[in-house]
């Protein structure tokens, strides 16, 4: 069945191949053939238009006697054999094959155009399925849907395996970003109270116990998982069970011990003496510690944030005093999630959900487009509508209202407003349009052309925004020979240098195609 | 007098059918009215906004919206030349759909594409590499990302087995909320969330801002430097991720030393350990309009491309800032015009005059980088330029990040 073949060409043979020179042509290793980027094909490659029936087609290849197909014509072949039917193996070309790419059937795709092409035949089948074909393959586990099965497949191995979780909720498949995310997620703080509330069904497996306390008055608390832990989300988060009713010492001694369980290398906090610590928890008992378990665990760094930090606003160095995430809290008997809040003005605790999507807030609705959009219409190629806006009335006001604006109008003479329905557009070339224009470059003569031509129209039409921009039908009037003009240099092979030097001639317009 | 001239052509292209997204049309066209405008020619500009404002639906494809930003920036530029319309017009200022992020917003937004995590690899893996013995560690983090990049560099820090981790000091500058992309709470907040993930760590971490501006060269910044006391044993690491941008250039002070060669020379005198630039590799300086929206245009649109996989509202945001920027290089001048990028043969330029000399990327790090790529789409890619030992981010094949390591020499 003989292959669709609808075009073939180079693909640098039609203009604008976009610019190759920045291509990354670093060859992998000697011997493998050299890649190209995808959607930058080799300038010289055959270009070939397959039809999506073709593309689609997975068995081309029949045979006559049982109708079974296969994709290879080898295939087929080998087949043939069984059915004592003569059957031929094609050697492989023996002389050097022109190196063929693909383009996409589909109008308006990027890959239409023949510099987009893909090297590859299975790539452009793949890629006209997934853009343009049915998603018939569907992930169990998600609700994600693939066209192409290969896809679908790869999909499957790795979702739901992504492995890293932060409590909030939230999954990454990159550490980086999970790490970054963490730094920043206010889970961070939650999970320090949960910590000594109710963590004792999440953690239960994990806890060890760093200094049991005989005497302690309150019901065992639950430390975090010790740093060994490895897919623990909050890393290296050790604290030590603290009696609620603070003795002076004992403190003290706890404190020091959860710092040392924490840390590889112990370094004794050198600038916060346990007495300050154990004020605050004397004074907290019964209520939300963080202030005391902060100082106790940041002691060192704590102090050095104090010292480090002269800020140019007014945040009070209490910010850090009362700062949430602390590792080392230990809790009272009687403390309850909700009066872990902070003395200061740090931002409320809110839970992530386990979505990214809920991350980003839902907001605002779409802006109201400054620039109406065209009522419904059949769309229309940029050269109709540059020949359009030539063909405006010779009697637009547009002139007149940029004049208004105060912005200097090179028209002199007064225009009007003129609508005309359904203005019937020159057929498509829109460069021989044997306008004649006067030659040498001085830019009267463009201006002249341009004269009359506005596209400020009438209110039974569209809505006007402050330049008469509305999108309108159109009207009819003095064809506009300079922006026709525009049209030619523009419209063409995109190699032109329409700001080089030189001078605009009419007879090049005067051509026709 | 319009001044458009139109260079002969000698032959005539076929006829061919435009489609609306075809990019080199809507670039010639935004450059004819970027021209029209600048000379005044209201008539020719208006038809070739209406032209534009026909082929490029604001929902179009990424070609169409590429062109629609460039469209309202150069209306914007009309319009601030008649300064009496701003209170007539209705057509909506950018900056009203810029989003304000929250951190852990943010920290998921610049984890879309590679644009910012590449060059927080590369940046992070030789910050590493250089404070090897250091144990005071001070990081001036000059970032268009709020800090972003810090977070994974404390981890890395952290889990250097055979050493205690060394006191890490971070300095920022409290200017930045100038451009996009907004944060939601202070600095202040913003570093006693690093802090105390620091500790969770086991980093001992100290957070200062110190009030200065990219208008001035970030000289009180430097000033501050200069006369703080560093310990013993300190390294001096600056990490400059897409904010020298905005340091006045030659072609705003037209003088021939710049604040931007201030800047570069007294960094250099405070002999840092380590100076990372990481940069846009597009040259956005140009006085002349025509050419910084033709630079603009050829380098933007790559933005717009990558937008595939965003979820829409993702997506808004991102291109709000991106027309955020757009908006600056066409429409504004002067010291509004913030966003002057310079390509890489240009920074280059200014490092080696500045005394410093170029350090190759580890090849882990290349690794890392190309390890991250991999799980994004298929386009991004990077290349190592053997020649001038930077790492270049590439989409498609065109150059969108440099990052580069310098130490004094």
């Amino acid at each position: 069945m003989p292959v669709d073949l609808d075009n073939s060409s180079t693909v640098s043979g039609d203009a604008s191949v976009s610019s190759t020179g920045n291509q990354n042509q670093t060859p992998k290793s000697v011997g493998k053939k050299k890649r190209n980027l995808p959607g930058m094909p080799d300038p010289d490659a055959e270009v070939i238009a397959l039809s999506p029936k073709t593309l689609m087609a997975t068995n081309r290849f029949v045979c006559e006697i049982c109708n079974k197909g296969f994709q290879r014509d080898q295939n087929l072949q080998l087949h043939r054999r069984g059915h004592n039917l003569p059957w031929k193996l094609r050697q492989r070309s023996s002389k050097e094959v022109r190196k063929k790419v693909y383009v996409c059937p589909v109008a308006g795709c990027v890959h239409h155009e023949p510099s987009r092409a893909l090297g590859d035949l299975t790539g452009i089948k793949k890629h006209f399925c997934r853009k343009h074909g049915e998603k018939k393959w569907k992930c169990e586990k998600c609700s994600k849907k693939y066209a192409v099965q290969s896809d679908w497949k790869a999909h499957s191995k790795i979702c739901g395996t992504k492995e890293y979780k932060c409590d909030c909720g939230t999954l990454f498949s990159r550490r980086d970003s999970f790490i970054t995310h963490r730094a920043f997620c206010d889970a961070l703080a939650e999970e320090s109270a949960k910590n000594h509330t109710q963590s004792k069904k999440l953690y239960s497996e994990t806890v060890t116990r760093k200094n049991p306390e005989p005497d302690q008055k309150s019901p065992p608390v639950v430390e975090s998982p010790p740093s060994l832990q490895p897919s623990s989300s909050l890393p290296s988060v050790a604290v030590a069970p603290a009696p609620a009713i603070s003795v002076e010492s004992e403190p003290a001694k706890v404190i020091s011990s959860s710092v040392l369980s924490i840390q590889n290398s112990p370094e004794s906090p050198e600038n916060n003496p346990p007495e300050v610590i154990i004020e605050e928890a004397s004074r907290t008992i019964g209520f939300n510690v963080s202030s005391s378990g902060l100082s106790n665990d940041h002691s060192s760094n704590n102090n050095g944030g104090y010292a480090g930090m002269f800020v140019s606003s007014t945040a009070s160095p209490s910010l850090y005093a009362s700062s949430t995430a602390s590792p080392s809290l230990y809790a009272s008997s009687t403390a309850s999630p909700s009066l872990y809040t902070p003395s200061s003005s740090i931002e409320p605790i809110s839970l992530c959900l386990s979505t990214n999507p809920s991350l980003f807030r839902p907001t605002i609705q779409d802006p109201p487009h400054f620039l109406t959009p065209l009522p419904p219409q059949p769309a229309m190629s940029a050269t109709a509508l540059l020949q359009k806006a030539a063909q405006m009335g010779s009697t637009g006001s547009g002139g007149s209202l940029l004049r208004g604006l105060g912005i200097v109008s090179t028209t002199s003479s007064s225009m009007e407003l003129s609508n005309h329905d359904a203005l019937s557009l020159a057929p498509a070339p829109g460069l021989g349009l044997g306008l004649p224009c006067s030659s040498g470059g001085s830019g009267s003569g463009l201006k002249e052309l341009m004269m009359g031509n506005s596209s400020v129209f009438g209110p039974k039409q569209t809505t006007l925004d402050f330049l008469g921009l509305g999108r309108a039908v159109g009207n009819g009037g003095n064809p506009g020979g300079g922006l026709s003009a525009l049209l030619t240099s523009i419209g063409g092979s995109g190699k032109i240098d329409v700001f080089g030097s030189g001078e605009f001639s009419g007879k090049d317009i005067g051509r026709s195609s | 007098m319009t001044k458009t001239r139109i260079r002969n052509l000698t032959r005539l292209p076929s006829p061919k059918p435009l489609r609306g997204g075809d990019a080199n049309f809507m670039e010639q066209l935004l450059l004819h009215c970027a021209t029209a405008i600048d000379s005044n020619d209201a008539a020719l500009a208006h038809q070739i906004l209406w032209v534009l404002n026909n082929t490029a639906p604001p929902d179009g494809d990424s070609t169409q919206r590429l062109t629609t930003a460039f469209l309202r920036a150069l209306l914007s530029r009309a319009v601030s030349k008649t300064p009496t319309l701003s209170s007539t017009i209705s057509f909506l200022p950018p900056a009203d759909e810029l989003h304000r992020f929250s951190v852990v917003e943010l920290a998921a937004f610049v984890d879309l594409t590679p644009w910012h995590r590449f060059g927080f690899i590369a940046a992070n893996a030789a910050i590493l590499t250089a404070v090897e013995g250091y144990s005071t560690v001070h990081i001036v983090d000059l970032s268009l990302t709020h800090c972003m990049q810090i977070p994974t560099l404390i981890d890395a820090m952290a889990s250097r087995l055979n050493k205690p981790p060394p006191l890490l000091k971070l300095t920022v500058v409290s200017s930045s909320d100038n451009f996009p992309p907004f944060i939601n709470i202070s600095y202040e907040e913003l570093g006693s969330k690093l802090v105390s993930f620091a500790t969770t760590r086991n980093i001992t971490m100290e957070f200062t801002i110190i009030p200065s501006t990219y208008s001035d060269g970030f000289s009180s910044l430097l000033q501050q430097l200069r006369v703080y006391p560093s310990s013993f044993n300190e390294a001096l690491v600056v990490n400059c991720h897409m904010m020298l941008r905005y340091i006045p250039d030659e072609t705003l002070t037209s003088s021939s030393s710049s604040l931007r060669t201030v800047f570069l020379k007294h960094l250099r005198s405070l002999n840092p350990r380590i100076v990372t630039l990481i940069e846009e590799d597009v040259d956005l300086t140009s006085g002349n309009l025509v050419n910084r929206l033709r630079s603009a245009f050829n380098y933007l649109w790559i933005p717009f491309d990558t937008t595939d996989t965003f979820m829409r509202e993702q997506r808004r945001w991102y291109e709000a800032e991106i027309s955020w920027k757009i908006e600056n290089v066409v429409a504004k001048e002067g010291a509004e015009r913030v966003e002057r990028s310079e390509t890489k043969r240009r920074w280059f330029e200014r490092m080696r005059e500045a005394e410093f000399g170029g350090v190759r990327v580890k090849e882990e790090a290349v690794a890392d980088v190309k390890a991250m790529l991999e799980e994004h789409a298929v386009g991004w890619g990077m290349k190592k330029e053997d020649d001038d030992n930077s790492l270049v981010l590439t989409w498609k094949g065109h150059s969108v990040v440099f990052a580069t390591v310098w130490i004094p020499i």
